[in-house]
């Protein structure tokens, strides 16, 4: 019995990876398409050799451990092209079909502590590499080696991409119920997965807000009148409220079982964290300078919830 | 490891992470621990085995790694010391590591081959591989395995050293990846590795001590360390990189800036699947060579 349950296994498995003609089709006319959204020439710079294209299972062969990334969003397809012009260095575009807008601004706000150069819906630039999204694409350009003109040229080959890359698309509606009140714009983080939170604020190993591919979720930081700390409200939408209320249990179990029924805590490094579920939603704070400012921002971001709600 | 106890943010504010984790794990804690039971590591380094045009220079990368190999394993020649290692009969596969940005340096997987042809293995039972490992003669026929990996941060696992470089000896690798790649040392008791492996080596030459950008790397975040830290143990050695990297973050920041994941795979690794060593005051760091900047 084990050896049929393992071959069918092994069988599935190869039925996925190899997948049947009808995928293919598909798969090229997507590749034709995003083709098409990278212009050949930009201006000394012209396309050169032949351009990489993936899918969310081939994509690791292209990057090693940063594919477990962008496959944490609804991650679809990705293009790179390579261009090239005379005594520079080779610059790399990586162009992501994300699948919608609400990912693409996901995977962008992954990391924003750069510079913004108005590229697209939103654009981040350090290093020699610049990313932005626009509608559901999301872009890296960078060169091979930096130089003192890598800035202009990245980013005259990134506005000349954002030019084409069509309409624009809406940001998720979960940022919308964020308090505005001392919210840093830049510091805001769409994401689904578990991992997602932790890359940003960890949490803990385990997945204790039950956090899936079905939930949505949005961390940003505030800077509260009077303090110079950083506060970080999460908010969670999940798909039903129930599922909300047994994670709201979880979390406080584990996380603060020393809190009462108002579930405010303090914690080890003197500061507060508050936790509270609204309909399908569970917002917490953590790192709030004291008890009162916890409470206030959970309430705050329910009254948007319930304001904003239909 | 059992799932009776779970780690959250609030054990790392208490500092009681180390704790949390081995009770999970069903371990006694605040055992007394004896000088013999530490395991040795070897760190060697020289300022100039990269130029001033970041080139890296092969024969330093030899001696480097001879007087290390030569010290770990307490032999004057260093061939005498490959030797301890390697037999001529044996079938030897070097799993190097082939990411693109920080890729093991090819000087360093020379170095290696030609102490293990020194030995007497002949070329064609030698073979230096990455992700071909799986369809690759000489590492499925192979008797030994040299495991050789550039010390960098993770996006899944927190950290890639040593244990990690096993995981494309899976053809599954996205089924380690759950609970931060906590089963990665599992890999290590699949037949084509299990007790194969004669030397673990983390190269420090470059080290990325951070990670951001479009494949998670970002020149700004990689340091010039000049190092090779050597051993048997490669629970050991990763533990030593995680302190390693984390220091460097706190010279580039001034601040410990979190890693995207806690490399809980150590742990994992040391008490569950009882790979190794990862407890710091466990493990012996020899250190040979350049000083300046050393941090650990």
């Amino acid at each position: 019995m084990r050896v049929f349950i393992c071959s069918l296994f092994i069988f599935i498995t190869l039925l996925l990876i190899s997948r049947g003609p009808a995928f293919s089709a598909e798969v090229n006319i997507k590749k034709t398409e995003m083709k098409k959204l990278l212009p050949k020439e930009i201006s000394a710079y012209k396309s050169e050799g032949n351009d990489e294209f993936y899918d969310r299972q081939t994509t690791f062969r292209y990057m090693d451990g940063a594919a477990e990334l962008y496959r944490s969003f609804a991650f679809k397809y990705l293009l790179v092209r390579r261009y090239l012009k005379v005594s520079a260095s080779v610059i790399i575009v990586e162009l992501f079909d994300m699948g919608s807008a609400e990912e693409a601004f996901g995977i962008f706000t992954f990391e924003t502590g750069g510079e913004d150069l108005g590229v697209g819906q939103g654009s981040d630039y350090g290093g020699g590499l610049l990313r932005f999204w626009k509608g559901k694409f999301f872009v890296n350009v960078y060169a091979e080696q930096e130089a003192p003109s890598t800035k202009q040229d990245v980013l005259e080959i990134g506005q000349s991409i954002a030019r084409s890359l069509g309409r624009e698309g809406l940001k998720p509606k979960l940022i919308h119920y964020l308090p505005e009140e001392g919210l840093s714009e830049r510091s805001i983080r769409y994401f689904h997965l578990h991992q997602g939170l932790n890359s940003h604020y960890f949490v803990s190993h385990q997945n204790i807000l039950r956090l899936g591919e079905k939930t949505n979720a949005v961390l940003a930081s505030y800077l509260l009148p009077q303090t110079t700390d950083k506060t970080f409200l999460l908010l969670i939408q999940y798909p039903t409220k129930k599922l909300a209320g047994e994670a709201l249990q979880s979390f406080v179990k584990v996380y603060m079982p020393d809190a009462s029924t108002s579930k405010t805590i303090k914690t080890e490094n003197g500061r507060w964290a508050a936790a509270q579920s609204h309909q399908e939603y569970v917002l917490v704070v953590f790192d709030a300078p004291n008890k009162e400012n916890a409470e206030e921002l959970v309430q705050a971001a329910e009254k948007r919830l319930g304001e904003r709600r239909p | 490891m059992k799932r009776n106890r779970v780690i959250t943010r609030r054990d790392f504010l208490r500092g009681t992470v180390y704790t949390a984790l081995a009770t999970s794990a069903g371990l006694p804690v605040g055992k007394q621990v004896k000088a013999e039971e530490k395991v040795k590591v070897v760190l060697i380094r020289d300022e100039k085995v990269i130029d001033q045009q970041g080139r890296i220079n092969k024969q330093i990368v030899q001696q480097m790694l001879d007087r290390g190999v030569s010290h770990l394993l307490q032999q004057e020649d260093p061939i005498q010391a490959w030797k301890k290692l390697i037999i001529p009969t044996d079938v030897v596969g070097i799993k190097s590591n082939a990411w693109g940005p920080l890729p093991t340096p090819a000087e360093l997987e020379g170095a290696i081959q030609q102490r293990i042809l020194d030995v007497g293995v002949p070329k064609e039972k030698i073979s230096i591989d990455d992700r071909g490992v799986l369809d690759n003669k000489v590492f499925r026929s192979s008797t030994a395995l040299i495991n050789v990996h550039p010390l960098r941060t993770h996006f899944w696992s927190g950290i890639g050293g040593c244990i990690k470089n096993y995981i494309i000896f899976s053809r599954t690798p996205w089924f380690y990846h759950t609970e931060s790649c906590s089963p990665l040392a599992s890999i290590w008791s699949k037949p084509i590795v299990k007790g194969k492996t004669r030397l673990n080596i983390l190269s420090l030459i470059q080290t990325q001590f951070y990670s951001r950008g479009a494949h998670h790397f970002d020149r700004r975040y990689v340091s010039e360390y000049k190092g090779l830290l050597i051993g048997k143990d490669p629970v050991a050695l990763d533990a030593i990189g995680v302190r390693l990297l984390q220091r460097q973050r706190v010279a580039y920041f001034g601040e410990d800036r979190p890693l995207d994941t806690q490399p809980i795979h150590i742990l994992a690794a040391d008490q569950k699947y009882k790979l190794g060593v990862s407890d710091l005051n466990r493990i012996e760091i020899v250190k040979l060579g350049w000083m300046e900047g050393v941090l650990i």
